[in-house]
């Protein structure tokens, strides 16, 4: 039996280890994909350094970390302190509260105190922004407080009450006698508190990812908007430094532990080893110096001159210098260098309405889709423009102004157009099958179709199959498109967005629907890719255009931002990278004539001739759809 | 004699409405050693926290020289303590446990250094300084923890069970130590205590306590040889308590018979408590005694034997140094001095019947004396 | 008088509490029992019907993870607490060192290692072995459970291991068990605190999670409760029906770890984890 357990336990392990020696290995891969390994290379490590914006990211769960364990730490000493003092029926109560935060899931943690914040702000104080750096401070602070308690109120209890009392029968103050005695009887329980406290607010994902507005943003969250697109391999290496000194700091607390126990056996006489000494001495000044830079960044930071300008973008939607391209928001930055890009991603116009319509956030540019350009313009969520600050509008190909969304151009500038079809791998896929929005009902390709993850592009196809409008508001229709999409639901392998890059190029799908731009994308990643327009059938062709919401702060800032990508130079090089289609022809002079030349970046008034666009749908429409959606893509019947 | 130093007045103390002290007057002298002695849960312990400071009493007054000082907090009072598990810093070494009041009072360096020398010197714990508080044995940490109260000089120290945690042989010879150190210091010690033993030997004035009351005061001889009630017989020592009738002053009738005694002062025929120490009793030939009766157990206790006597359905203790085998009739004679008469009270029927005694009996109320809050 | 001076130390933290962990379930009941006009209603949680499947399927693979994890941990919790001090701080450290790393990160390695063209999969065919359906079933969600959530049933089921007064498998031994029923009759009887305390911590996060299902799991078996509120609140903008929902699975929380209390006696999480 003794035999077995040890073999459990090193299987356990192994288990445990496995995909972190996945990461690892991944951090020194040439390539991209994290199961193929292409060669050797430190270049990963170089490129995490370069990266300010990862760094930058590093250093707000650093800060928020140490921040609100440190605070949370001090408060929940005194505080463990107090409830000890306590009469039992009230400590009890108290100690409940403490297990509140404890039992109830983080999803539900974070939910409410996101309401709290929104509901606060918003609704009661009418604050533009209410979910900030503090609001995440707060979260944080709550809960690591119980953490703190739950590890220092067994040492308070272990510990001899009448120590206490000693140091006041010899003269201390109660304040004395708390720094004097209780103090040093309760420190491991402090520190493993604070420890504790400190990791799990570094790796805290989820009651983040609901407090987080746009202003303020920690590393796992945005790992967690990584991870829906193809992970940058600077992230594994990242993974792998702070893995190594995770490890690294672990081992050194326990080897000096170890020593200072041993020391204390084998001499009689006192020893506080050298060791713990200096490691003390190092934890204190860490601490002291982590909270100075950490207040000095809150005060300094926002007196720093600069402009903070919020761009919320779709996900791969900027060409963001890889492989030779530019990097528009660093072009930006350039020319104007009084104005600070901070920018985040959504991965469907849904998501970006919904966390606008929520509340709590500043963003000063958004790149909607032209049918949620015409809802947001009916929903009074985004102000006019002044084009004059916006003069490269005049570079806007005419086919492109007073369209149906934005009749009057009054709030929208055109930022890319494109089309939807089918991308398939043509080492699976039979040719004979390409057929039309069949092929993604086809159940020969079980399991390996990929579909969109929302609402309005998963019903557009239905409705093309079925042959009914795009814009119809005939419930019964919209039921029988449901209907279709419940029918597909057991071939489907995932309803995703982004991710479907990854999946497509690694052969994980085979079968998928998606942006051209981003097709094109892939197909040069994986020339196994083939693109198809189900011209007979129809499919969507899109605008999406740069708008500014009410919530916009710096809306100069904005409209310069808006002015930077019309110019033609910077379209040219930034459509270049995505593949997606310019609505600027002038700046077809700037990009690789390939690119000009392809008929899926810019398809033919003969393919055309079916494409549709989506319009604005009325309120109850688009929330039908939703819950339809809801329930032909969940389990819910 | 000496001044009073510290008085208690009426002192009642309630916790959650349950009553720990009911009415406590009492008063103590300079240079003198007082005990506090009672079962566990008679209120003592609360007495020396509210002389200390630690606790402050739901009515009552604390006097120090005549001063009420009631509200006044455990570090500005004159008074220290030596706990009962001696609470020794344990992150703090020998001599700095002991400097520890004098560094919080920002004495001068040299002064400290001076002064827990000296006390080292007196508490024979000389080259003892640096080391852990943990690596010392029980009588060393008790040493340091008297030596870290006495080294303020207070007027007053208090004692709280102070020995309880050590053997039978240290306990004995810290006995001897602390009476050796307060007579050296002369000071007041107030002694915590729930072993009569303890209380007997070194205590200049004995206060007994049970139930939150006082139930006598007096000088160690006093309250062996004239327990007030049957709670106090019984605590001091081994009694036989008996039912008996005061017939006249010095006649009392008990089993039937009319004994002489020494007491009187009493109404004529009123039922009284007649207490009979065991080492008291003599045995003579059951011809001889005034009582004869029937030996149901005998234990070997080392100085002398218990024997359990029975006496028409009555089992009485009896301490003597000849051996007498179970089933053996003997004969017992009483002296007037041995017959103790005391007033009837609460306790009365409670104590001194020997019925369902085991050698095992001592031990076991020992232990539950140890776990006195 | 002490006592109350220094018990005011902690009115700040029950503020604290109070504001920002009951208020804000207040206001989640508050969005729960509202339209998305603010007005009241019971729609959000007559609706709850249609999702009793889902909870009910989250509850199974949560139930599923604790179990397996029980049996994998406890003899992981059994060895450990057997080593020399020294071994047990190491392997200790070991275990718990992964929950430090970003388990997204963790859980996307598992979806390199499980994936049909994934590192398990390519090792196979390089075998010459046929591929096999690893990832996207509800084996795969339960591994990345039990997987992201080991150590929380190893931890306290180590710490309860540890307490065992070792003088009371002497006893058993004296009296006559054999060590199979040493472990039957005293170890495992004695560990049932940590047992309950290790199934409670592996169950709750297991069974509101939202990202490894996503991840390992398909959209046809294994949507759970976490995906669905998180969709709500993140894509539908249905904050209201998400927090009935968020009700639910929170009262769902309470009651188990209600019932895990009343079997587990007075267990403190705090013991637990330290």
């Amino acid at each position: 039996m003794k035999h077995a357990n040890r073999i459990i336990t090193a299987l356990i392990l192994i288990f445990l280890y496995i995909p972190m020696a996945v990461l690892i290995v991944a951090s020194f891969n040439t390539g991209t994909d994290i199961t193929e390994f292409e060669g050797f290379t430190l270049q990963q490590y170089v490129r995490l350094f370069q990266d300010d914006k990862l760094l930058g990211l590093l250093g707000n769960s650093l800060l928020i970390s140490i921040l609100a364990s440190g605070i949370a730490t001090v408060f929940g000493t005194l505080a463990a302190v107090g409830i000890n003092s306590l009469n039992p029926k009230l400590r009890k109560l108290v100690m409940s509260l403490t297990d509140i935060p404890m039992t109830n899931p983080d999803i539900v943690t974070g939910i409410s105190l996101s309401l709290l914040f929104v509901f606060v702000g918003t609704t009661m104080l009418g604050q533009k922004e209410s979910l900030t750096f503090w609001t995440l401070l707060i979260a944080h602070i709550t809960f690591n407080l119980p953490y703190v308690i739950l590890n220092v109120m067994p040492k308070l209890k272990q510990m001899d009450a009448s120590l206490t009392d000693a140091a006041m029968d010899l003269g201390c103050t109660p304040v004395q006698a708390f720094f004097k005695v209780t103090l040093h009887e309760i420190m491991p329980g402090v520190i493993s508190g604070a420890i504790m406290a400190f990791t799990m607010s570094l790796d805290d994902f989820v009651i983040s990812y609901f407090v987080t507005g746009n202003s303020f943003i920690t590393l796992p969250v945005e790992i967690y908007s990584y991870v829906k697109k193809p992970v940058a391999p600077k992230v594994y290496a990242l993974f792998t430094l702070l893995f190594l000194l995770i490890f690294v700091l672990m081992a050194a607390m326990n080897l000096m532990q170890l020593r200072a126990d041993q020391k204390r056996k084998e001499t009689r006489v006192r020893v506080e080893t050298e060791g713990m000494k200096v490691f003390k001495r190092l934890v204190a000044v860490t601490a002291a110096a982590a909270l100075v830079i950490g207040c000095g960044w809150l005060i300094l930071h926002p007196a720093e001159e600069k402009v903070t300008l919020n761009v919320y973008n779709w996900g791969q939607y900027i060409s963001e210098g890889q492989d030779d391209t530019i990097d528009v928001i660093a072009e930006f930055e350039n020319a104007y260098p009084w104005i600070d890009v901070r920018y985040s991603t959504y991965s469907d116009n849904e998501t970006m309405y919904t966390k606008l319509s929520g509340g709590g956030i500043t963003v000063d540019v958004i790149i909607p889709s032209d049918y949620m350009v015409a809802r947001l313009i009916a929903e009074g969520m985004l102000l006019e423009l002044d084009f004059s600050n916006i003069p490269n509008y005049a570079y806007v190909d005419e086919a492109f102004r007073n369209t149906a969304y934005d009749p009057e151009n009054k709030y929208s500038v055109p930022y890319t157009w494109g089309t939807v079809g089918i991308i398939y791998n043509t080492k699976y896929v039979d040719e004979a099958d390409v057929t039309g929005w069949e092929l993604l009902w086809n159940k020969k390709y079980d399991d390996k179709i990929l579909m969109f993850g929302n609402s309005r592009d998963a019903f557009g196809i239905a409705q093309y199959l079925l042959g009914y409008d795009v814009n119809t508001t005939d419930p019964a229709e919209l039921r029988a498109c449901a209907n279709k999409l419940k029918e597909q639901r057991p071939m489907v392998q995932q309803y995703i967005m982004d991710e479907i890059f990854a999946a497509m190029e690694n052969e994980e799908a085979w079968i998928a629907t998606y942006y051209a731009g981003d097709c094109l994308t892939m197909m040069e990643n994986n020339p196994d890719l083939a693109f198809y327009f189900p011209q007979e059938q129809g499919f969507n062709m899109f605008i999406d255009a740069m708008c500014i919401p009410t919530c916009c702060q710096e809306k100069e800032a904005a409209e310069l931002f808006i002015n930077f990508l019309c110019d033609p130079w910077i379209s040219g090089q930034n459509m270049n990278a995505l593949g997606y289609s310019t609505p600027i022809s002038a700046a077809k002079d700037y990009m690789d004539p390939e690119m000009v030349e392809s008929e899926l970046a810019y398809p033919s008034e003969e393919i055309l001739v079916n494409a549709t666009s989506y319009a604005y749908l009325p309120e109850e429409i688009t929330q039908l759809v939703e819950a339809l959606f809801q329930e032909a893509t969940k389990l819910i019947d | 004699m000496a001044k009073e130093l510290i008085r208690l007045q009426d002192l009642v103390m309630e916790f959650d409405g349950e009553r720990i002290l009911d009415g406590i007057n009492l008063y103590f002298n300079d240079h003198e050693f007082l005990t506090l002695l009672g079962p566990s849960g008679c209120g003592k312990t609360t007495t020396l926290r509210i002389i200390g400071g630690f606790l402050t009493p739901t009515s009552g007054k604390v006097l120090f020289d005549g001063k009420e000082v009631n509200d006044v907090p455990p570090y500005q009072r004159q008074v220290n303590t030596v706990f009962q598990r001696y609470a020794l810093f344990p992150h703090l070494d020998v001599y700095d446990n002991i400097a520890f009041g004098l560094n919080v009072a920002k004495v001068d360096k040299q002064e400290i250094h001076d002064r827990v020398h000296e006390m080292l010197g007196i508490v024979g714990l000389k080259g003892y300084e640096n080391r852990r508080v943990e690596s010392l044995s029980g009588g060393q940490q008790q040493r340091v923890a008297i030596a870290r109260a006495l080294v303020n000089r207070p007027k007053v120290l208090l004692l709280d069970e102070p020995l309880a945690a050590l053997d039978l042989r240290l306990r004995k010879d810290m006995q001897n130590e602390l009476k050796r150190i307060q007579q050296a210091m002369g000071i007041t010690f107030i002694y915590v205590t729930h072993d009569q033993e303890e209380a007997l030997s070194m205590s200049d004035t004995v206060v007994v306590m049970d139930k939150g009351r006082i139930q006598q005061i007096g000088r160690p001889e006093d309250i062996y040889n004239e327990p007030k009630n049957a709670f106090v017989a019984d605590f001091i020592g081994e009694s036989n308590i008996l039912d008996g009738t005061m017939l006249a002053d010095y006649k009392v009738r008990f089993f039937g018979r009319n004994f002489e005694c020494l007491d009187k002062g009493f109404a004529p025929n009123e039922p009284v408590d007649v207490v009979i120490r065991p080492e008291d009793i003599d045995i003579v030939p059951p011809e001889q005694g005034h009582l004869v009766g029937t030996v149901t157990s005998v234990t070997f206790k080392g100085l002398n034997y218990d024997i359990i006597c029975e006496f028409r359905g009555f089992k009485w203790l009896i301490q003597t140094t000849d051996f007498h085998p179970v089933g053996a009739t003997i004969g017992i004679l009483l002296n007037p001095e041995d017959i103790h008469i005391m007033k009837k009270s609460e306790y009365s029927g409670m104590f001194g019947d020997y019925s369902s005694y085991s050698a095992e009996y001592d031990e076991l109320t020992e232990d539950a004396g140890n776990e006195e809050d | 008088m002490k006592k109350t001076n220094a018990a005011l130390l902690s009115t700040p933290y029950i503020v604290w509490m109070v504001v920002f962990t009951l208020v804000p379930l207040g206001v989640v009941c508050f969005y729960a029992l509202t339209d998305a006009a603010g007005n009241f209603t019971w729609a959000n949680l007559l609706e709850l019907r249609a999702y009793l499947p889902v909870l009910w399927q989250s509850i199974l693979y949560s139930l599923a993870a604790a179990f397996i994890c029980l049996l994998l941990g406890y003899p992981v919790a059994y060895y450990i607490s057997h080593r020399s001090p020294t071994a047990q701080k190491f392997l200790y450290m070991l275990i718990m060192l992964p929950m430090c790393m970003s388990f997204l990160l963790r859980t996307l390695a598992w979806v390199g290692l499980l994936q049909d063209t994934g590192i398990i999969n390519d090792l196979l065919a390089s075998l010459g072995l046929a591929r096999l359906k690893l990832i996207r079933t509800p084996g795969a969600v339960i591994l990345g459970m039990v997987y992201n959530y080991l150590p929380y049933m190893i931890l306290p089921l180590y710490s309860t291991i540890c307490k065992i007064d070792h003088r009371l498998i002497e006893a058993a031994e004296d009296l006559g068990c054999t060590p199979v029923q040493v472990f039957s009759k005293v170890i495992l009887p004695l560990s049932v605190p940590g047992i309950l305390s290790g199934v409670t911590m592996v169950f709750v996060p297991a069974v509101s999670t939202f990202y490894i299902s996503q991840k390992l799991g398909n959209p046809r078996d294994t949507v759970l409760i976490g995906d669905i509120i998180e969709r709500l609140f993140k894509q539908a903008d249905n904050p209201n029906l998400g927090a009935a929902l968020s009700l639910v699975l929170m009262a769902l929380v309470f009651v188990c770890t209600g019932i895990m209390n009343r079997f587990g006696g007075d267990t403190q999480e705090g013991d637990v984890i330290v």
